[in-house]
């Protein structure tokens, strides 16, 4: 995904350079680069991304298409052709369900809990570790903290379930020494800190890299200079490591607001019956259970479109606002 | 032989974990719309003219004979040994040189094409049938894209539980061939082997009064599950399980048997059984005339709250009020959960030699059937009479259909025959070697035959039999013959009722279903459930989805009892 907005920003950028930088001195040339020209310019360039589009058609806007069923009685026999067409009652009836409404508050919810407790974690991780000198230690914390990323959700929640679980390690020793139990995998009021304890504890690491990389960025002169100035650690991070960090903190903060409603399928999944579904269902579940466990196609596709909706919405609020803020945001205005 | 049966229960058992979803809003506004309403139901006067006659086969006799219980139940036979000189069966080469391909489904490792069992079989077929198995655990999506694309093959295995998935209503007669004129009345009798196959498991392979579905694992006795101790501890402990003679007693010995220090809890889940012990309906009941569904049972209820107090007990293993189910085998092997709920065929020989592997003195046994109070008589209502069904393609010419037909003759053998070794086995020397407990699988027998493929096309009637484990086969068909007695048929036996898509939602009952697993795990207090209970009736379409059973399904067809 990074990958991709950088090449955008970088395109975007040369197409600019081109456009806008000499229109003042010597109007013509500009209007004369038609889009022939700059094909044949970019050709290039363009060939590489051919590849990434074309995956990106045949698995991202083709089955596209398939939005229509959330305005039919979908019937996966009669196909998307010869299926009923419902109109926008699929989203009648979403509107006027509680459970949606519901699903959609925990979302919400969970969201902005994480936003707040999680995502400040590897933004820290990566400024800790930027100040350890010794590579080799450097690289084997970012190992370890990096490794539980590629664990599945099933792994994680086993291994949470082993360590503090009902009858789990600190469960078993509480009650071996007679110490009362503490129950934190079943508890429904405290679900939300679960659930970030568990993103924190499997994607904290793998969240440094994109930080990390910021960091390396940053001119080492500056901090020599700033030194030789006289000032200490705390105004450097402050003046200098901060500042060069901010345009990928804010694009990573545009990035996850346009995720906002995914708080993780699986994981909601997983444990769903431990704390119940008052507590568990966010709008993927719910699209899940509702839609595709009674084969009410439509009515899933119906969630997933508002979803998507709202999604976008997000993402061009976000991005409209660190234009406003003077960042690049996704693209460069 | 048991061991498919196990994984029939354990993904029956997951797909109701799993899956299945309901909800109130949805079908007031569904109003006119849904799908037409494809498939149907069954007659009674329609059906009987479409069964086939019945004709025991005697081919080989069992060491256990089967017992008749209450309402028709009729337990499976048990074979103690193997039956050392196998008879044969069938007579001919039930083939005329055909090509056909199968898909089934199969939870376990992929045989390779082309090899020698599977050229074995074609040659004691005379027939070339190229066997395709799906992955057991994706066969859900890989049959509707076979079938949206009507793209099925020759010969298909569709399993039961999955026939509102699959539209299997709307299929009948499209896609899949419609047996009557192959099979109906007498005619059946050119085929011994599939008219030895009880009537009510062809009942369960209906369509609109037409016979679709062939058969697989059938049986006279089929239980959704029971209720299993370790037998090995309870002796230990100097404890008799026929003490336990109601849901009290069931509560105060699981007060004696847990120890949550040393990490040993008396219960896992126990709710999926508990109208063996409550006796509320499988889904309806009927009382004057009027259908009433389970959820407005006042027995449910009672049920309810039993296992709500039962989770707040402290005398269930944590991790299954965590819903962690996977692993509830794993508790009981261990000795972390005494006393569990699971499916009939969770009570085999595999099972025995895991639960050894873990716990050199490990046995399981059965609680013997036992109500709330003590006084009712147990209700335990059966299972269609047979769950997995293999159908053949539409496009079929009838000379093709008698050529499967015939196959699908020789695959149902019965147990111990010659060519139910064969299909079970595969050749003697090569995929097995006759040991003093029957055939032992060879290497080569591991690989290419131990994965069920022909059995899920055709089989003969379910027996019990753990060739190392005469016990367990005496056990079992003791706990059968007195569980039987309380056997009845639930309203709308062995029915296969195609439910309007508008209605399919109400059906699932999702929120109702979520809500119950929440009380019982002790989440949510009963009331919970009254509440979503009432929404469910009302703008959940529930009283709808209950007028419709009543008038389009109960007052034509009858409740299949």
């Amino acid at each position: 995904m990074a990958s991709t907005v950088a090449t955008d920003g970088k395109e975007h950028r040369n197409g600019e350079e081109g456009a806008d930088g000499e229109p003042p001195v010597e109007p013509p040339p500009a209007r004369r680069l038609t889009w022939r020209i700059r094909l044949r310019r970019d050709k290039s360039l363009i060939l590489m991304t051919l590849p990434a589009v074309a995956l990106l058609v045949v698995f991202n806007y083709l089955p596209m298409v398939g939005t229509l069923t959330a305005f039919q009685y979908y019937d996966p026999l009669d196909g998307v052709r010869h299926s009923e067409w419902a109109g926008l009652d699929n989203f009648r009836q979403l509107f006027g369900d509680p459970l949606f409404w519901h699903a959609l508050e925990n979302t919400l919810y969970i969201s902005a809990v994480q936003l707040v407790l999680f995502f400040p974690i590897p933004i820290l991780l990566a400024l800790l570790l930027n100040s350890v000198l010794n590579q080799r230690i450097r690289s084997v914390i970012q190992a370890i903290t990096f490794l539980p990323h590629f664990y599945s959700w099933v792994l994680v929640v086993t291994l949470f379930q082993q360590m503090i679980g009902g009858a789990g390690l600190l469960n078993q020793f509480l009650r071996q020494h007679d110490m009362g139990t503490w129950d934190f995998m079943t508890n429904p009021h405290t679900f939300v800190l679960l659930v970030t304890s568990q993103v924190v504890w499997k994607d904290a690491g793998w969240g440094i890299i994109v930080f990390l990389a910021a960091l390396s960025a940053i001119d080492q002169n500056l901090y020599e200079a700033a030194a030789a100035d006289g000032a200490g650690r705390w105004r450097r991070m402050w003046h200098i490591t901060l500042p060069g960090m901010r345009g990928i903190i804010v694009l990573m903060l545009v990035l996850r607001l346009g995720n906002a409603l995914s708080v993780g399928f699986e994981q909601m999944l997983i444990q769903r019956f431990a704390v119940g579904h008052d507590a568990a269902d966010v709008l993927d579940t719910f699209a899940y259970y509702y839609g595709i466990g009674t084969q009410n196609y439509s009515y899933g596709a119906a969630a997933g479109i508002f979803k998507s909706v709202i999604s976008l919405l997000l993402i061009w609020g976000a991005n409209t606002l660190a234009h406003r803020f003077g960042e690049d945001g996704l693209y460069r205005k | 032989m048991s061991s498919e049966l196990n994984r029939r229960t354990f993904v029956t058992g997951a797909a109701a974990v799993a899956g299945t979803a309901a909800l109130a809003p949805l079908l007031s506004a569904c109003g006119g719309g849904g799908s037409k309403s494809h498939g149907g139901t069954n007659s009674k006067a329609g059906s009987a003219a479409a069964l086939p006659a019945y004709v025991p086969s005697s081919a080989v006799h069992p060491d256990v004979a089967s017992t008749s219980g209450a309402h028709d139940a009729l337990t499976d036979p048990g074979f103690v040994t193997y039956p050392a000189n196998p008879a044969k069966s069938v007579t001919e080469v039930p083939g005329a040189g055909g090509h056909y391909t199968a898909i089934t489904p199969l939870w376990a490792t992929v045989p390779a094409p082309g090899n020698a069992f599977y050229e074995a079989m074609n040659k004691a077929l005379g027939a070339t049938l190229t066997m395709k198995p799906g992955n057991g655990n994706t066969y859900n999506t890989t049959i509707p894209t076979l079938t949206a694309a009507r793209k099925l093959p020759d010969w298909v295995q569709l399993p039961g539980w999955w026939n509102p998935l699959f539209k299997v209503g709307e299929l009948a007669g499209t896609q899949l061939a419609d047996l009557t004129p192959y099979l109906a009345g007498d005619k059946i009798k050119k085929y011994p082997n599939l008219a030895a196959q009880p009537t009510g498991a062809w009942q369960a392979g209906m369509w609109q009064d037409k016979l679709y579905g062939i058969p697989t694992f059938a049986s006279g006795f089929a239980l959704p599950g029971q209720y299993y101790y370790r037998g090995d501890v309870f002796a230990s402990k100097g404890i008799n399980a026929a003490d336990v003679k109601s849901a009290d007693d069931l509560v105060s010995l699981g007060k004696e048997l847990t120890s949550a220090k040393a990490g040993v809890w008396a219960f896992d889940d126990v709710w999926q059984y508990t109208d063996q012990i409550f006796g509320y309906a499988q889904k309806f009941t009927i009382s004057g005339g009027k259908l009433m569904h389970k959820y407005e049972q006042p027995e449910f209820i009672e049920a309810l709250n039993w296992c709500y107090k039962l989770a707040k007990s402290g005398l269930m293993h944590p991790d299954a009020l965590a819903g962690n189910n996977n692993d509830a085998k794993t508790r009981f092997f261990a000795g972390k959960v005494l006393i569990t709920a699971d499916g009939q065929g969770a009570w085999n020989e595999a099972d025995a030699q895991s639960g050894i592997a873990a716990d050199k003195n490990y046995r399981r046994a059965s609680l013997t059937p036992f109500s709330a109070d003590g006084k009712a008589t147990p209700q335990l209502f059966m299972n269609p009479s047979a769950g997995m069904f293999s159908y053949l393609n539409a496009k079929l010419k009838p000379a093709q259909i008698e050529e499967c037909l015939r196959i699908a003759n020789y695959l149902a053998a019965p147990f111990g025959t010659a060519e139910y070794t064969l299909v079970n086995f595969g050749v003697e020397g090569v995929h097995y070697t006759r040991g003093t407990n029957g055939p032992t699988p060879t290497k080569a027998g591991q690989a290419q035959v131990q994965a069920q493929t022909f059995p899920f096309l055709a089989t003969g009637v379910n027996v019990v039999n753990n060739p190392d484990f005469p016990q367990l086969t005496q056990d079992r068909c003791a706990w059968n013959s007195e569980a039987a007695k309380y056997a009845y048929k639930p309203v709308f036996w062995n029915m296969n009722i195609t439910v309007p898509s508008r209605f399919a939602t109400a059906d699932a009952a999702q929120a109702v279903e979520d809500t119950i697993k929440d009380v019982y795990h002790g989440i949510k207090p009963v009331s919970a459930f009254q509440d979503a209970l009432s929404t469910w009736k009302g703008s959940g379409g529930g009283d709808r989805l209950v007028a419709w059973y009543q008038s389009t399904v109960l007052d034509k067809f009858g409740s299949g009892q």
